[in-house]
């Protein structure tokens, strides 16, 4: 069974046109299932529990790319959960890493129900999909048997799952998601004549699975995905083929 | 492994230690390592190892293969083949499968390439006829 997780932003009445296009191609490739629409009154974590104790098998978030990070880190909780997203935003970066058209045509890969196991990265007890960066200066990575430091203050540290928005530079460069690893990475930056951060060298890459976060003086916050879930110091690993997600033949893995 | 265009993302487990960091301790890498920053410890990798100009190990080196062109100080064992540029310095050891040294390239240790070079033996080789059969044959 489907259940289709609404955005709270799609209540406005602009996008009433095509999410009648939607639900009605929903209908017509006889996938079409609850529809359960955000708000402040109902929020992801009871929409999901309460979609997988009726019986989901397929949560689809409909909305933006901050819509289907929340809906597929919920979703990591309920192992025999599969993900679908379709993309209401033209800008969406998750869209084309998975493969998925924008509005009703998403519907048509929904159906072909192609289905792929992702890795999910983990920070203290928070699940992540697409990356970690940290706010303050001063954050190291211990690895088992060494330590990385960045020899200038002007470099940025992440760590990337698929490392779709994580970059400081603006660059979108997107790492591999089944390969059962994480990737920590440091951006040399320098201000431009224009006062925008931009690479001054190449960046450092380590691919790995298990790491610590520790910080010099005051304690760093973590932001998954965006949102504040730790501060340092934390554990982060990996756990491979966590998720699973439904993908388009058009993918980026 | 970094696309600019959205090309599909590959798989190949490369670390890049860049200008901008220093590693310290143990490094055993699974995949290709190329090195273009400070380097403090050991480094080992089942792999390719490229040591870029501007690298700085202080480190004893263990690889599968190796491109170096920058500066070793540490002992260092390649299983196959070793190429040093002219701006290669190496004050250490070095084993390795193959060599390949651009004029220019330092080395200030020993060098064993191609194994242990094995000492002739002088063995007399004695041919032995077969018997002649006889009429009683034993069972």
């Amino acid at each position: 069974m489907h259940w289709y997780v609404y955005e709270e932003s799609l209540n406005d009445k602009k996008f009433a046109t095509e999410l009648s296009k939607i639900e009605s191609r929903l209908a017509d490739l006889e996938i079409k299932g609850r529809i359960c629409r955000l708000s402040v009154l109902k929020n992801l974590s009871e929409a999901l529990r309460e979609a997988v104790s009726q019986g989901a098998e397929t949560i689809v978030a409909v909305g933006s790319d901050q819509c289907f990070l929340q809906t597929a880190v919920a979703a990591a909780a309920f192992p025999s959960v599969t993900v679908g997203f379709i993309p209401m935003d033209d800008n969406s970066l998750f869209a084309s890493a998975f493969g998925l058209p924008i509005g009703d045509k998403a519907c048509d890969v929904l159906a072909q129900r192609l289905v792929k196991k992702i890795d999910l990265g983990k920070v203290n007890q928070n699940y992540f999909v697409d990356a970690l960066s940290f706010s303050g200066e001063q954050v190291f990575l211990e690895f088992a048997g060494y330590q990385i430091s960045p020899a200038s203050s002007e470099a940025v540290l992440s760590v990337r799952n698929l490392g779709l928005t994580a970059f400081a530079s603006g660059a979108q460069k997107m790492a591999s998601p089944t390969d059962g690893k994480l990737e920590a990475v440091i951006e040399p930056l320098k201000k431009n004549w224009l006062g925008k951060m931009k690479l001054s060298g190449r960046p450092s890459v380590f691919p790995f699975r298990r790491a610590r976060i520790v910080s010099k003086g005051e304690p760093a916050s973590i932001l998954a995905d965006g949102r504040t879930v730790a501060k340092t110091p934390a554990e982060v690993t990996v756990e491979p083929e966590k998720l699973k997600v439904i993908v388009g033949p058009q993918r980026l893995f | 492994m970094f696309k600019d265009n959205p090309n599909k993302s590959g798989k190949n487990a490369e670390t890049i230690i860049g200008q901008s960091v220093k590693v310290e301790g143990d490094f055993i890498g699974e995949g290709d390592v190329i090195v273009e920053g400070i380097v403090v410890g050991n480094l080992r990798t089942k792999n390719h190892l490229t040591v870029g100009s501007e690298a700085k190990i202080q480190a004893e080196i263990g690889a599968q293969s190796a491109f170096v062109a920058g500066e070793i100080i540490g002992n260092v064992k390649i299983d196959d083949y070793l190429e040093l540029t002219a701006t290669a310095s190496i004050a250490g050891d070095v084993s390795a499968g193959l060599i390949s040294i651009e004029r220019g390239a330092k080395i200030n240790g020993k060098v064993n390439i191609g194994g242990e070079i094995m000492p002739k033996v002088n063995k007399k080789v004695v041919i032995k006829e077969p018997e002649e059969e006889t009429d009683n044959a034993q069972f």
